[in-house]
């Protein structure tokens, strides 16, 4: 096993948060903006998880081929729960007073959205990105399955062949890689968290 | 009932009961008073072993509590906390019977005393004994809160801060129920406050604590009579002042500086005598001097000409207050009729002055913290 | 000739194997669980330091679990099982423990001062005040329960991954999907028996509070 491997897993991972941000927080803000679209938004992400990771990947597989591609569609539909779910909950839960005040100074819902609401709620966000990003540590192990390379290539070989030695270091690399994750995240999230009560006080 | 025998408490270096002795007598009720941090909430828990004071013995009902097992102790001793504490799983009839379960009273026996309860208290069984907690108003939450610990007609109830989260109005009308209750019931009472009012309405005796001991011990008028400390003094001093406030009459809050014309004078006058004084009404008079009504700026406008005198223009019955009216009734029309104002009329009818909301914060700081000339 | 005709008995077969698998390590992992999570909440200043180990552990994939195990124990059903357990453990710990420890002072103070034993205490206040959060998190052990049971048929146990495997090997999407909505199937049920569940245990005083 070797650093290129780690470097496959972590990019597999890095383009997966990216691209689910990009898709699940615009999808978190019309889930708060629109009550209409509200349930059928939150019981499709949530849908979408109880459908087995593998078998997501080989439906996706079938539609895109082989490849990274392939894992990291998958694995994107499969952490938007986390990041659109966080997204809706921590924009409900700003505290409506800040809300009325930033009607009341006749700011836009745009506006209000982006300079007020967003930020507001960005520690409670974040913490469904963090989560997002863990989960998909691990979840793309089965990225080997469709052909994606990553940790789990070093894992099924190890299992495949008896090989104990290949099973621990990968899962060994998997855990650290989750928990640094985890730790730096949090931490970033402490900080952010400084920022915005400065903000709002 | 209940004695203390020389109790100790330290939470790590700073002392929270410092050795402290007295004696409550079956059927007294004890009201415990003093700062934040005194230890009156310390002494309360330490009855029912909530507390588990570092030395000395505590005596109830004869008995050393440390040789009692905690449990048994307990479901002898009501007890009633401010968070009030019902279980919101449980209905109210369940919150109620929690105690009288546990000492396997039967079930119809519990609704007995349920019913008989939350009659006192004038609630209807029918209507709340199996709703949720979640589903009655606060006050309604701290009387069954108080029923709870009555339920298996303990012989002692402790209560700390019971009405503290409440409002004002509840809150009085609790202590008079607590006040019944005890009448009635004859139970031993040791009650946290830190609210005088409440302690002298409410004690037979009062204990004053200060950094862990006991400043002084009297009933209510002893210690209005002859406080033992400037801190006792101070705590007596406010209350009273708080208690003052309520024979203020509408006299005390007046300003006898108004503007008030005759309906002769003309209404170009009174337009300038208005922006003069940067003034948007008028109190107008009649020729022997009685409250005719308010003319404003605006009537005058509708009116369209400036010829003619005010009297000409139909006044406005604007609320008035009989001068030596209780000055909160005063209050209460000016903040729930929407007028700017509240005249104050002598008794005949002629006027004393208006209250406006800004004398009257004005009157309210002079009374509470001296003249403010 | 249809695909139900050719393979309509295996499907039916490898469901009920699935959710076998599911239910089984579902059960085992709740009351080992529960158990857990009541224990560490008697000793909050112990599950300071174990709740974050137990996370770090959550972070191995579930191959990884089934692999070594099935490397030490064999292809036996006891491998799946005992593997897919562990990994319901951890959300129905997490959401007991923290259930509990939300449970606020006053009521337990309330309970303490009304004479209630301690275990009175945990089965009458404080477990029916946390069994929102412990449903919550049995239903989130579920799902992932039966998206985990998959990988039974990596080391041959069954089950519907059987399908998916066959699927993406040989490239067939029928395969892939026979073995995909059955279990997305199985997973929605079972959650919804669970909000059925939930309602019969969470007390109604405390719905609206959540």
């Amino acid at each position: 096993m070797d650093a290129s491997i780690v470097l496959e897993h972590l990019y597999l991972v890095a383009m997966t948060v990216i691209f689910s941000v990009i898709v699940g927080l615009p999808i978190g803000v019309l889930a708060y903006l629109k009550p209409s679209v509200r349930k059928i938004v939150l019981w499709s992400v949530e849908l979408l998880q109880t459908i087995p990771a593998l078998a997501l990947l080989g439906l996706i597989i079938i539609a895109l081929g082989p490849g990274k591609m392939t894992v990291i569609t998958g694995l994107v539909l499969y952490s938007l729960l986390p990041i659109v779910h966080n997204t809706f909950v921590g924009l409900e839960s700003v505290d409506s007073g800040i809300k009325e005040a930033g009607k009341g100074m006749g700011l836009t819902q745009l506006d209000r959205l982006i300079s007020v609401e967003i930020p507001l709620a960005f520690p409670m966000i974040f913490t469904g990105i963090r989560i997002a990003t863990v989960t998909t540590v691990g979840v793309a192990v089965f990225a080997t399955s469709v052909g994606g390379g990553g940790l789990g290539k070093v894992i099924y070989q190890g299992i495949r062949t008896q090989n104990m030695n290949l099973i621990v270091s990968g899962t060994v690399s998997l855990m650290i890689m989750a928990v640094l994750f985890d730790v730096l995240m949090i931490w970033i999230n402490r900080r952010l968290a400084k920022g915005t009560r400065n903000q709002a006080f | 009932m209940i004695r203390f025998e020389n109790v100790n408490k330290k939470y790590g270096n700073s002392v929270i009961l410092d050795d402290l002795n007295f004696n409550i007598e079956a059927g007294e009720f004890v009201v415990l008073i003093g700062p934040s941090g005194c230890g009156k909430t310390t002494t309360l828990k330490s009855i029912n072993r909530l507390i588990k004071p570092d030395q000395g013995k505590i005596f109830v009902n004869g008995q050393e509590i440390s040789q009692v097992n905690p449990v048994k102790l307990r479901r002898k001793i009501g007890y009633v906390i401010q968070q009030i504490g019902l279980f919101p799983n449980m209905t109210i009839e369940q919150n109620i019977g929690v105690v009288p379960k546990r000492l396997k009273y039967d079930k119809k026996e519990i609704q007995k005393i349920t019913r008989d309860l939350m009659e006192m208290v004038d609630m209807s069984y029918e209507e709340y004994a199996h709703k949720y907690p979640s589903e009655l108003s606060g006050g309604q939450q701290q009387r069954i809160g108080v029923l709870r610990a009555l339920a298996a007609s303990p012989p002692i109830v402790l209560m700390d801060e019971p009405f503290g989260a409440l409002d004002p109005m509840t809150r009085a009308t609790l202590q008079k129920e607590i006040a019944n209750l005890h009448k009635k019931l004859k139970k031993t009472i040791v009650f946290v406050t830190h609210d005088m009012n409440e302690a002298l309405d409410l004690a037979d005796k009062i204990v004053f604590m200060e950094h862990g001991k006991i400043v002084q011990m009297a009933t209510p008028e002893e210690m209005l009579a002859n406080p033992a400390s400037p801190l006792i003094r101070d705590f007596m001093r406010k209350s009273a002042l708080a208690a003052d406030t309520l024979n203020l009459t509408a006299a005390d809050f007046l300003s006898a500086n108004v503007i008030s014309v005759q309906k002769k004078k003309s209404i170009r006058e009174c337009t300038d005598l208005m922006a003069r004084h940067h003034i948007d009404s008028l109190v107008i008079k009649n020729e022997d001097q009685t409250y005719a009504g308010v003319v404003t700026i605006k009537d005058i406008k509708k009116h369209g000409k400036s010829s003619g005198v005010i009297g000409e223009i139909e006044p406005y019955q604007n609320i008035t207050s009989d001068i030596l009216e209780n000055a909160k009734d005063s209050f209460d029309k000016l903040y729930s009729s929407g007028d700017n104002y509240v005249v104050v009329l002598n008794n005949d009818q002629t006027i004393a002055g208006i209250i406006t909301k800004t004398s009257m914060a004005t009157a309210m700081a002079d009374t509470l913290w001296g003249d403010m000339q | 000739m249809s695909f139900f005709e050719t393979y309509g008995d295996r499907l039916i077969t490898a469901f009920q194997i699935h959710l076998f698998y599911v239910l089984t390590s579902v059960v085992i992992g709740f009351v080992i669980a529960l158990l857990l999570g009541i224990l560490l909440s008697r000793v909050p200043q112990y599950a300071k330091v174990v709740m974050p180990l137990l996370s770090v552990f959550q972070t191995i994939p579930g191959i990884v679990f089934i692999g070594i195990l099935f490397l030490y124990l064999g292809m036996i059903p006891a491998t799946v099982i005992s593997a897919l357990a562990v990994y319901a453990i951890f959300p129905i710990l997490k959401n007991t423990y923290t259930g509990l420890l939300d449970v606020k002072k006053e009521y337990i103070e309330a309970a303490k001062g009304c004479g209630m034993t301690p275990l009175q205490t945990l089965i009458e206040v404080e477990l029916p005040l946390a069994s929102p959060s412990i449903i919550t998190g049995l239903r989130m052990s579920t799902i992932y329960t039966v998206s985990w049971a998959v990988l039974a048929a990596m080391i041959g146990l069954g089950g519907l991954g059987e399908f998916i495997y066959i699927g993406i090997a040989s490239n067939n999407d029928q395969l892939i999907l026979a073995g995909a909505i059955p279990s997305a199937i199985m997973a929605i049920i079972l959650s919804l028996l669970i909000d059925v569940l939930r309602r019969a245990v969470v007390p109604k005083g405390i719905r609206s509070v959540k």
